[in-house]
């Protein structure tokens, strides 16, 4: 992952100097390990800030909403699914993008590594290819990276961009044979009495900074709903069923739409698994209307279209 | 001032015997990370910690506090007057607090409490609190106590402060909150000098362990205009998602928005942390919003930490270096990063 | 919306969607009949349904 980092600065580089691009999307290297910045460069001298490693998991997509610029962008296959969907919901043009692709191998899950040393702080990560070195003031231990990808990329079957004009990799084999949706399965199999308790008990440490619906790139409503007060449709304390409220729809506002891209899960500061929402709805287009959203230009989501084969079992 | 030493089984025993008169709040582990919660039977109090993930502002200021409550109607002669809600005020201790958390609640106090203006819920939850420290040992790399007037065994803001010795636990009662807790509490022994000698050199080592250390003093003899008009806003709020993790995870915001909640005929006024962070924060009801842009809500926090709440209190910058929001923020905005740009501008 | 609401712990039989033309009076009456009699059979709905906010 970190070889790209050197063709990413090429790149963004280059484009910015012919000025095919004004300004160019990328990660810069955090402050802290595990962490990085979304950067934007448009001083071809200053592209040495890009970076790229496997904590690039936010979505960049997000920085892309009703620009007006040409812009370049750095784009895995999430994002680039991410792109699709914007470029379809008119967010941006498709003329004025130039998608660096990226074929990805996963994130790796930065709550997974903490647990691994115990929460300990660690001070220094070192990646190479499959393995990575974690060290701290008093240890130094070696992980493989395969058993510490968030969980959306351990699942991923989309890892090679879907869109770009320029790649920087050979792509990568897909895989096969995963079954994303166990954790939905075990919810679905439960009675509602569970499943209340099961939801219940997941946000409950709910802060609601709403960095998880900052964090997606499908969040672009000049209001939110929780922000508006005419009418006011959900209260703004810390009330249980308020908090189940604005998940809820926040989720059902991503129906057909969610790449499953991990960002809402990364950003979220207490640790809450809010996907546990928006896979269910993932399953269901896969389910009901052979959906995966983002793959293709040419293809209306199914909320945004009718079509007399639609699955209506449920209208009585 | 009372000096007294527990073995950690001790320790734990007195502090349950303490129950009867103080609500605890102890540092419990919950799941990945630890959070403050109130000690009973169930919560085991685990002092292996490094900070909570939120700070225990929470406790003396909840994220949403019913302040009034109201029946609406013409018939009730009581009906549309506003009503305290009545609260609990009885003794509450948190004990475990990191020096960084207890020096926060003295710079939010200066908000909450001062001659102009003075937060009768904030107030009486603060007095009825008694604030038992737990020094640092070991820092992590993100804190910067020591460049903000604290320190890992920093006393300002504590009532009793306690150094981890390994085995044993030396207290130190600091003010009278704190020697009331002290003289309530069964067990110990009074402190000896090679203790005593063993605390003074934690405290030493421990501060040489602070890595980070952006000068907060160049701040003051700034001017608030270069500052406001710096070129370099755009690049620090670009990646700013405005969600409200910093504001909400550090220990010195104190910013909150009323609501009120109508259900049929009842009401209630409920305060709610608010984040300056979010458009929402500004919004006027003309619907003009002064601080429209990403840019200028992002200026807005640092600028406040950093200058505004300077020149205003004469008396430190509005952080405490717990780190927090360093190592939380989704988008890594470093609040180091930010200082030495204004420092150098 | 009916698949996440029950997926999230609403009972299924609480929500019910039908079309019903202006002209279908009987199929009007059969479906609120349906409606009322599913839903009182599962009892007053606890879950999800906003109180008095559960605050400090």
């Amino acid at each position: 992952m970190l070889r790209y980092t050197e063709k990413i600065q090429e790149t963004a580089k280059r484009l910015l100097q012919e000025k095919r691009v004004d300004a160019f999307i990328g990660y810069g290297k955090g402050s802290v390990p595990m962490m990085n910045q979304p950067l934007m460069v448009s001083d071809p001298d200053r592209v040495d800030r890009l970076y790229w490693d496997n904590f690039c998991g936010l979505n960049l997509c997000n920085y892309l909403t009703k620009r007006t610029d040409k812009v370049g962008i750095v784009a895995n296959g999430c994002n680039s699914r991410n792109i699709v969907t914007h470029i379809i919901e008119n967010q941006i043009k498709r003329d004025q993008l130039y998608i660096v692709g990226i074929p990805c191998e996963g994130m790796i899950d930065h709550r997974a590594v903490m647990r691994a040393v115990k929460q300990k702080e660690i001070l220094d990560i070192q990646q190479n290819g499959k393995t990575f070195v974690v060290k701290g003031a008093d240890f130094e231990e070696t992980f493989e990276k395969e058993k510490f990808l968030q969980s959306n990329c351990a699942v991923c079957i989309h890892r090679n961009p879907v869109i770009y004009d320029e790649l920087l990799g050979d792509l990568v084999e897909e895989q096969t044979g995963v079954s994303p949706y166990q954790d939905v399965e075990k919810v679905e199999a439960m009675d509602p009495e569970k499943k209340q308790g099961f939801f219940t008990r997941l946000i409950s440490r709910c802060i609601r900074c709403y960095a998880c619906r900052n964090a997606c790139p499908l969040c672009y409503c000049p209001t939110c709903f929780v922000d508006e007060s005419r009418p006011q449709w959900v209260g703004k304390s810390s009330d249980p069923t308020d908090t189940l409220t604005f998940h809820f729809l926040r989720a059902y506002h991503c129906a057909g739409r969610c790449t499953d891209c991990g960002a809402c899960e990364r950003v979220c500061p207490m640790g809450i698994s809010m996907r546990q929402f928006t896979k269910k709805l993932n399953k269901d287009c896969q389910e009901l209307f052979s959906w995966e959203a983002g793959l293709t230009l040419d293809q209306r989501p199914p909320l945004d279209v009718y079509r007399p084969d639609d699955y209506n079992d449920f209208i009585k | 001032m009372t000096e007294r030493v527990y073995t950690k089984e001790e320790w734990i025993r007195g502090l349950e015997g303490l129950r009867e008169d103080y609500t605890l709040f102890v540092p419990v582990k919950d799941g990945d990370f630890h959070a403050f919660m109130p000690m009973n039977g169930e919560k085991v109090p685990d002092f292996d910690f490094q900070n909570t993930r939120l700070s225990p502002k929470s406790v003396i200021y909840p994220r949403s506090e019913r302040l009034f409550e109201y029946i609406l109607g013409n018939a009730d002669p009581e009906a549309n007057i506003l009503k305290e809600s009545s609260k609990d005020f009885s003794p509450r201790a948190i004990v475990g607090i990191r020096p960084c958390d207890a020096q926060a609640f003295q710079i939010v106090r200066r908000n909450f409490d001062n001659p102009e203006y003075r937060d009768p819920w904030w107030v009486r939850h603060f007095e009825s609190t008694t604030l038992v420290g737990l020094g640092c040992n070991e820092p992590c790399s993100t804190c910067f106590c020591t460049a903000v007037g604290g320190g890992p065994f920093h006393e300002d803001g504590l009532d009793a402060l306690v150094f981890d010795l390994g085995e044993r636990y030396l207290i130190k009662g600091l003010t009278d909150k704190g020697e009331a807790f002290l003289a309530k509490m069964n067990g110990g022994k009074p402190a000896d000098e090679a203790v005593l000698k063993a605390a003074e050199d934690l405290t030493a080592s421990a501060s040489q362990k602070i890595t980070s250390s952006p000068p907060t003093d160049p701040l003051k003899g700034k001017k608030i205009n270069d500052l406001f008009n710096a070129p370099f806003w755009e690049e620090v709020a670009f990646g700013c998602l405005n969600c409200g993790t910093c504001t909400y995870l550090c220990p010195t915001c104190w910013c909150f928005d009323v609501q009120d909640e109508v259900l049929g005929k009842e009401g209630d006024r409920i305060r709610n942390w608010d984040s300056c962070m979010f458009p929402l924060f500004t919004l006027h009801g003309s619907g003009h919003n002064p601080r429209d842009k990403k840019v200028q809500r992002v200026r807005q926090r640092f600028m406040h930490k950093l200058k505004y709440y300077v020149d205003k209190y004469d008396n430190g910058v509005q952080c405490s270096g717990c780190g927090r929001c360093v190592r939380y923020c989704p988008v890594n905005i470093d609040i180091r990063d930010v200082c030495e740009r204004m420092n150098n501008y | 919306m009916k698949g996440l609401l029950e997926h999230v712990g609403v009972e299924p039989g609480r929500l019910h969607f039908s079309w019903i033309s202006s002209a279908e009076a009987t199929k009007f009456v059969d479906v609120a009949n349906t409606v009322a009699k599913e839903v009182k059979a599962l009892g007053p709905a606890r879950y999800f349904i906003k109180k008095r906010a559960e605050v400090a």
